[in-house]
């Protein structure tokens, strides 16, 4: 285990720049998600870290030594890829033990860990047996046993669970926590996936473009994104935006379309900037209530719902702006009803509509 | 057996009814010259003598070739050849492979440089390298007089000529043998070397580990063909030494093609050419359990 430190590191292609500088330390035992849409840079710094692409610009430091001219079997680290890579004609204990014994360990000591591997990931009785014969999810188990077989100072994880269906997603998603709580093991994992990363992370980097958007805990990049990307890359559904002005006199949100939304004192300081300048206005569907009406309340078309059993997804169009909500399944929404909803208004976000960034 | 519905017995009629025309092409262009060569095996066919017919000899000409020391010296030439030129041009052509295989930026010379030697006439090939082994002009001499050497009489001694006759079926063959090595190494995923790698494998041990075995079933292919041309080997030696000195370097297809196109015995030709036919067999059959094993352990 160790602290991986990427100091303003940077990657080019040729001409083409998909890296501009980036800064993340991530702490000894730290569980680390780089997640972002494709193309924004992830898995190209996850696998320079790994070794596997060089480094263009910047330091990489693992345990405090930089590694940028190591080759990937001097950093100490461990991959899961993507399609596992495992070795079709070794066995699943060959491949767990291949690592150490490219390592030179004693034989019957690789075979005690592999058989320790084995037993923590419940494939004892696999261990025979070639990758051809295994189905998604053990081998999967399998890659993951070739890593913390090694106890390596750093663990990669490059998009593990994107093959796998839904159920055996969140199966293993529940073991990987498991394992990190187990071991403490600093880990740096690739998603595109908003919800693997919440679930995971100790602290989630946002990326977009080559650029880290937001680094923080998962509360922070949900309840405080910094931006109307981060806002609407986390969540599902995501955030509603809606355009808006700022009330002359700094109490008010004035929605397109005309609803007047009234804000609560404790948050008025935070509009003086902004009074009577336009914005965009932001609010998770689980801060919008169905309500009775009143001085506080919208009216809302029920546009259509998507019930998903836990909850429902109602699409709402209020003034001129189409929100999606998510109510209590027995909150009796009807398509093409109208009905009374509150915003909870200590929850609102504001950005700039220009340059996307949050209004502290 | 179930009895076939009417649908199905139609759809079953049309299904022959396209196979038809492969059917008849293979018939005519392969099963015949079979039967008619093992036909002929059988009888004494001797154009030089037509008073004689085509009489049924029954295993005269088998027992014939039994007693034949001249088949058996061409057999064990064959074989020699086999066991030096198949392995060879293997090993080679894994080394072209993986040449062909690295990340060059500009592709196309290597690909004509690997097809070349391919894409030449046998006996063009041939008579290139009877000129390379040319005692007073060639090319090998010269080099070893340059290095301070003496001459070497390649073409006119017997294991000299062997030897250069071997280098130039190498150096002709190889470049097949590395197509199929170099299709196969494009099959193996390049995670897995990235797993080997960041697992600490040198590229020695990757090669070893990972590339060799994954690129097993190319290798018996490669096997396969090669081992079949080389029990056929005859363009070369004929056209580099015609089988000499003396006919030390003859191999089987040589003595079939001079018993049958020189001396015009078609009938000890053809039982010849049906016991090459068995060696054949025996040879490739050993490759073939070999590759019925699945390295992965099968399904996909």
């Amino acid at each position: 285990m160790a602290q991986l430190d990427i100091i303003g590191v940077t990657k080019a292609f040729g001409p083409v720049k998909v890296l501009h500088g980036i800064d993340i330390a991530v702490a000894d035992g730290e569980f680390l998600v780089l997640v972002g849409p494709s193309g924004c840079g992830k898995s190209t710094l996850l696998r320079m870290i790994a070794g596997l692409e060089s480094v263009t610009g910047g330091e990489l430091k693992i345990g405090g030594a930089v590694v940028n001219d190591l080759p990937p079997r001097g950093r100490d680290i461990a991959m899961v890829f993507q399609d596992y890579a495992l070795y079709p004609h070794k066995s699943v204990r060959d491949n767990i033990g291949f690592g150490l014994r490219m390592r030179n360990i004693a034989t019957d000591d690789i075979a005690r860990r592999v058989d320790d591997a084995a037993k923590i990931l419940q494939i004892t009785h696999l261990l025979d047996r070639k990758p051809g014969q295994l189905s998604g999810g053990q081998r999967q188990r399998v890659a993951m046993g070739r890593a913390i077989v090694r106890d390596p100072k750093v663990f990669l994880f490059d998009e593990p669970l994107s093959n796998l269906d839904a159920q055996l997603r969140a199966e293993m998603r529940v073991e990987i926590k498991k394992l990190h709580q187990r071991f403490r093991n600093t880990v740096v994992y690739v998603t595109h996936d908003q919800v693997e990363a919440m679930t995971l992370a100790d602290r989630i980097a946002v990326m977009k473009g080559g650029h880290v958007e937001q680094l923080g805990t998962p509360d922070e990049i949900y309840n405080h994104p910094r931006t109307t990307f981060v806002a609407g890359f986390t969540g599902s559904p995501p955030m509603n935006f809606a355009p808006c002005t700022i009330g002359e006199d700094g109490g008010s949100i004035i929605l397109d379309g005309g609803a007047t939304l009234a804000v609560p004192k404790a948050r008025q300081a935070q509009l003086q900037a902004a009074r009577g300048k336009r914005m965009t206005f932001g609010i998770r569907p689980e801060h919008i209530t169905i309500s009775a009406e009143d001085g506080n309340s919208l009216q809302a078309e029920v546009i259509l719902t998507e019930p998903l059993g836990s909850d429902t997804l109602g699409l709402l169009k209020i003034g001129q702006t189409e929100m999606t909500g998510r109510f209590a399944p027995d909150a009796g929404l009807k398509p093409g009803a109208t009905r009374a909803v509150t915003l909870a208004m200590s929850k609102f976000h504001l950005f700039d509509p220009e340059t996307g960034v949050s209004l502290q | 057996m179930a009895r076939l519905s009417p649908l199905e017995a139609s759809e079953r009629r049309l299904g022959y009814l396209m196979l038809a025309p492969a059917v008849i092409l293979l018939l005519v262009t392969a099963l015949y010259p079979i039967a008619a060569l093992i036909r002929e095996s059988f009888s004494h066919n001797v154009l030089t003598e037509p008073w004689m017919a085509k009489p049924w000899v029954g295993l005269d000409n088998f027992a014939k070739a039994m007693g034949d020391p001249r088949f058996w010296e061409a057999s064990a030439n064959t074989l020699l050849y086999v066991i030096v030129t198949v392995p060879g041009a293997v090993a080679m052509g894994l080394g072209l492979a993986l040449l062909a295989n690295q990340p060059f930026r500009i592709k196309w010379p290597v690909r004509l440089g690997l097809l070349l030697p391919w894409a030449l006439p046998l006996v063009f090939a041939g008579l290139i390298f009877r000129w390379f082994f040319e005692f007073q002009q060639g090319l090998v001499n010269n080099a070893l007089l340059f290095v301070g050497l003496s001459p070497v009489n390649w073409l006119t001694r017997e294991t000299p000529a062997f030897i250069a006759i071997c280098i130039a079926i190498i150096w002709k063959t190889s470049s097949f043998a590395a197509l199929v090595l170099l299709a196969g190494l494009q099959t193996i995923p390049k995670s897995l070397y990235e797993a080997a790698e960041v697992d600490g494998a040198s590229k020695w041990r990757q090669f070893l580990e990972i590339t060799l075995p994954m690129l097993m079933p190319a290798i018996f292919v490669a096997l396969i063909f090669r081992t079949i041309t080389a029990i056929q080997t005859f363009d070369i030696p004929k056209a580099m030494t015609d089988g000499g000195p003396g006919k030390s370097n003859e191999t089987l297809a040589m003595y079939i093609h001079s018993t049958t196109i020189d001396a015009l015995d078609f009938g000890y030709g053809s039982t010849l050419a049906v016991l090459m036919f068995v060696l054949s067999a025996v040879l490739t059959s050993f490759y073939l359990r070999h590759t019925r094993r699945d390295p992965s352990g099968g399904r996909h």
